[in-house]
């Protein structure tokens, strides 16, 4: 299914959402056959203890709605999102809670309508307070994951059924390429004057000084020798030797889809960590741009925004991403 | 284990056992299944789960647990509900012992409704719904402790305080709806069942046996259960009945034990007259408590006649037959917890037998006295009476003689060769039974006919009716006077006839009796009449205070105005909600047009901004020269037209319109698409 079609799954499915779902708690499956067998019995044997019990029983089904929805009532849900989210792996996520009246029990949040995994938990919420509830989520694949809203759970108060509530909320995760071991060489450094490290041929680093040359026209004024210039008459410039970093422009190839797309992502991405550790400079190529080789981890996170992104479409920018 | 967990495993715990006590107090239960789960809940409550680490072999012990059950069930000597409510108990008894896990608790807290639901059909007493509401509570906290816990995060403690307080409203709540279903609930069946029994507090008491035999002790006469319930009419109306209520007499002593001469007198009955009534019959309407015992009717002295017998079983209510016994003593023929039955006395004065009108065996054995009877009884008699020879000024004076002479005592020890000669001449003290054997063989050695009679004296009037204790059991003489008949002449001290249980027992047990009736009359007896009573009730008019004979109010009474106060304050609940609901703001049929346009430009990849109307929206498509822009033009316009301009969109207007966008945008999807497949050179 395309991506497309399945945001607009999702929205629809927000739409046509009610206010709140029930669902019967496995534990509470058990209660409702036994006050079904309680309520047969007190029909059948005109049993007034068995009414009695009945009554009861069907008494905390009542109040069980009415605790919960109060559980449920006055809440806001604000994400702070993730740090980072790579795909198959948990990540934490968080979620700023806060209930304006009353107190919250036995509270799990999360991500409605929405391939992420996992949940987060508040045992006890008091009145006015922000409470900050930290979830370990997972996402399936790599790529931006559309959030429609926030589901708030709750089973109290006796855990027969849980009540859902969903505050809608819309944003973005873009999910990291899956976090592997990169076996393959990345191949030949680049050549020619690509990258900040500029052509390894030329002695133009910050390391031990490796010969004084002329100075040539256009070259920066701060290479000057003064010293030696001045004892020799003419500008001299100070050639110093290169550090160790080499330039890699890793790819993608076009035309790359489903599985081998995917495979491809992560080998890049592992690549690029791989050599971004070592100090290297790392640009990437893909159908979609050239990304200009640099170093550092914020290149880093450039290449995996560049792969996360890869095969989808949508906007790209920071501000419409939830995290990461 | 965090703080809060051990509390609710506790709570659990409790609530568990109120479960099985709820069916425990129904007496029914097998004991070594009372004793199995109480070891098991001592050990849960004391945190040692014994089968934590062997779950599954443990659990074969339920099964060979189940097997002895299903035999007791086939050998007939356990009934199948109460095999099924032990095995439950015993499921639960595993369960405790077994490590704390959301399962188990889960199966903990099911089994305890399976309890309780036992416990409904074997027990009524209301023992019972105090162990319902305590397993209501228990169970409630510790369930809501549990939900609880599984939110909070590993290591961080339980809020046990916060939440208590908002479920103990609940709960609260809970128990207040469940009285209002009980009360409000309409009865579909019509199966009106009477007083559901069980033996309740410890083993019953019978008074009554084939024999009655002298020497022991006399414990029944501290036991303060009550064994009868009664209510006479006339009513006399005193607070404490000064009568005997016989069960059956006695008319051979073989100088050990009394017993009777005849046996089955007559084949099963729904009504057995014993002799002719009058115009003066006393009638009384007796239920037998489970306390009882026995199946031996009891009637004031001298009954007439006793019949239409019901005995209530844990099961129901049902007809029982009855049957005449020699004696003077009158059956039921099947045995149950309680029954209730309908009796007529004569009043006191003689049971107007004739001598003649009696079997020639009970004529003879009138006089009949034990062999080798000491003979210093019949020459004190002599004594005593000095030539008194009519039969009921010599009873008396010999039972005068025998109060002043002998004291009252209940610590015998052991049985002696000659009890009577023990008593009168030795010990010189005994109870009941000993003065009336006293009296009865003195008056035989003087040709005086008596005979022993055994039931209870005395009665104490509750709540308009009267009731009898286990301790009211005794023991007097019957003297046979011509023209009256036989004739109550008790020997026994007057101080020592009734119950001698303590003062205090006796109240804390008349309580619990008086609460015991509120429970069956309102809970457990509760039926389909009673719920038109409470409905009349609501609106019937009230009578003048102080003048019972005056008409009633016209107007309705208070409570007829608060049953309406609150319906119509439901009443306008539901409207205000119902007319939230129908006045809710609808959008705009122009707005709905706009969103499903929206949608379709959405399906087209082009997206509104922020706060951009669709009038901004095709002013920049058509800007930017937009494809799709021409298509968008009078449907923007026409939107302005319908939502701002006063002129509605026609019937089916909007259809059109959306389909030609649909069209155009669809066609600039081909072109899109016919362009892509187009090769194209990449920049290196």
């Amino acid at each position: 299914m395309k991506p497309r079609r399945k945001q607009g799954w999702a929205r629809l499915r927000a739409l046509l959402r009610p206010p709140r779902t029930l669902k019967v708690t496995r534990i509470g499956r058990t209660y409702l056959v036994v006050t079904f067998g309680v309520g047969l019995g007190a029909l059948n044997t005109g049993n007034n203890l068995l009414y009695l019990l009945l009554g009861l029983l069907l008494s905390m089904v009542v109040v069980s709605g009415v605790l919960s929805e109060r559980c449920l009532r006055d809440l806001s849900v604000r994400r702070v999102g993730a740090d980072a989210a790579w795909a198959a792996e948990p990540f934490a996520f968080r979620w700023a809670l806060r209930k304006k009246h009353g107190h919250g029990f036995a509270l799990a949040l999360s991500e409605a309508d929405s391939p992420l995994t996992g949940v987060g938990g508040v045992g006890y919420l008091p009145a006015g307070v922000d409470h900050v509830v930290r979830a370990d989520l997972m996402a399936p694949k790599r790529g931006p994951v559309l959030l429609t809203g926030v589901r708030i759970t709750t089973t109290w108060p006796l855990g027969l059924f849980a009540k859902s509530r969903v505050f809608p909320l819309e944003g973005t995760l873009l999910v990291y390429p899956r976090r592997g071991y990169a076996c393959q060489d990345p191949g030949e450094a680049e050549r020619g004057p690509v990258g900040d490290a500029g052509n390894p041929r030329r002695n133009d680093g910050t390391g031990d000084v490796a010969g004084l040359r002329d100075l040539m026209e256009g070259e920066d004024a701060r290479r000057i020798h003064w010293r030696k210039s001045a004892a020799m008459g003419k500008l001299l410039r100070v050639e110093r030797e290169r550090e160790e970093r080499r330039t890699w422009v890793l790819a993608v190839e076009a035309g790359l889809e489903g599985d081998a797309l995917e495979r491809r992502c992560e080998e890049v991405a592992a690549l690029a960590h791989r050599l971004i550790e070592e100090g290297h400079e790392v640009g990437l190529d893909t159908a979609d741009g050239r990304l200009r080789p640099a170093a550092g981890t914020a290149q880093e996170r450039r290449v995996l925004r560049a792969l996360a992104w890869l095969g989808h479409e949508g906007p790209r920018s920071d501000a419409d991403e939830e995290a990461a | 284990m965090r703080p809060g967990t051990r509390l609710r495993l506790v709570l659990r715990d409790l609530g568990s056992g109120s479960a099985f006590a709820s069916m425990a107090v129904s007496g029914q239960l097998p004991t070594w299944t009372l004793a199995l789960y109480g070891v098991a809940l001592v050990c849960a409550l004391a945190g040692r789960r014994l089968f934590a680490t062997r779950a599954k072999l443990t659990a074969l012990l339920l099964l060979a647990v189940a097997g002895v059950l299903g035999m007791n069930v086939l050998a007939g000597s356990v009934n199948l509900v109460v095999a099924a409510c032990a095995f439950a108990g015993l499921i639960a008894a595993h369960r405790l012992l077994s490590a704390p896990d959301p399962a188990t608790d889960g199966q903990v807290q099911l089994s305890g409704l399976l309890m309780v639901a036992g416990g409904a059909a074997l027990s009524g007493e209301i023992i019972y719904g105090l162990f319902l509401v305590a397993f209501g509570v228990l169970s409630s906290l510790s369930l809501a402790l549990g939900v609880v816990e599984a939110a909070v995060p590993e290591g961080e403690p339980v809020p046990v305080r916060q939440v208590m307080r908002p479920l103990a409203v609940g709960v609260g709540f809970a128990v207040a709806g469940a009285v209002a279903f009980f009360i409000l609930f309409p009865r579909l069946n019509w199966n009106m069942m009477g007083p559901r029994v069980s033996p309740g507090l410890g083993a019953a008491t019978t008074g009554f046996s084939n024999t009655v035999r002298l020497g022991g002790a006399g414990t029944i006469k501290g036991n303060p259960r009550i064994v009868l319930r009664a209510s006479l009419s006339p009513d006399p109306g005193n607070a404490l009945l000064d009568a005997y209520w016989v069960g059956r007499t006695y008319d051979i002593f073989d100088g050990q034990e009394w017993t009777s001469v005849s046996g089955v007198r007559s084949a099963s009955q729904r009504v057995v007259t014993l002799r002719p009534g009058g115009e003066s019959l006393v009638h009384q309407r007796v239920e037998l408590l489970p306390a009882y015992g026995g199946r031996t009717l009891v009637a004031l002295e001298t009954p007439s006649k006793l019949g239409n017998a019901v005995a209530n079983t844990p099961m129901g209510s049902r007809r029982v037959a009855l049957q005449e016994l020699g004696g003077g003593e009158v059956r039921f023929q099947e045995p149950s917890l309680g029954y209730t039955y309908e009796a007529y006395s004569l009043p006191p004065g003689g049971s107007g037998h004739e001598f003649r009108d009696l079997p020639s065996d009970e004529q003879d054995a009138l006089l009949t006295l034990p062999e080798g009877l000491d003979v210093r009884v019949g020459q004190t008699a002599a004594r005593v009476l000095n030539g008194e020879r009519e039969p009921l000024a010599a009873a008396r004076k010999l039972a005068d003689w025998l109060q002043q002479g002998h004291a009252y005592t209940l610590e015998l020890s052991g049985d002696v060769a000659d009890p009577l000669a023990d008593f009168l001449f030795e010990r010189k003290a005994g109870h009941c039974e000993h003065f009336a054997t006293a009296l009865t063989l003195m008056l035989r050695t003087q040709g005086i006919r008596a005979r022993l009679a055994t039931g209870f004296f005395g009665g104490e009037r509750v709540d308009g009716s009267y009731i009898v204790r286990a301790g009211d059991a005794h023991a007097w003489t019957h003297v046979l006077v011509p023209g009256r008949g036989f004739v109550t002449v008790d020997a026994t001290p007057p101080a020592h006839r009734a119950s001698q249980s303590s003062q205090v027992l006796q109240q804390l047990l008349s309580f619990y009796e008086a609460l015991e009736a509120r429970w069956r009359s309102a809970i457990v007896d509760y039926s389909f009449r009673d719920q038109m009573d409470v409905a009349r009730s609501l609106v019937r008019p009230p009578r003048k205070r102080g003048d019972p004979d005056a008409p009633p109010s016209r107007m309705p009474p208070l409570r007829a105005w608060g049953a309406a106060l609150l319906a119509g304050l439901g009443a306008y609940a539901a409207w205000r909600l119902l007319s939230r609901f129908l006045e809710r703001e609808r959008p705009h049929e122009a707005t709905r047009f706009v969103d499903a346009v929206e949608a379709q430009l959405a399906s087209a990849r082009i997206d509104r901004r922020e706060d951009e109307s669709l009038e901004e929206l095709d002013a920049r498509l058509t800007r930017e020269h937009h494809p799709l822009s021409p298509a968008l033009v009078p449907v923007t316009r026409r939107y302005l037209e319908a939502r701002f301009g006063g002129r509605p969109l026609r019937q089916g207007e909007a259809e059109q319109l959306l389909g030609t966008l649909k069209r155009a945008i669809a066609a600039e999807a081909r072109r899109t698409a016919a362009e892509s497949r187009e090769p194209r050179a990449r920049a290196s």
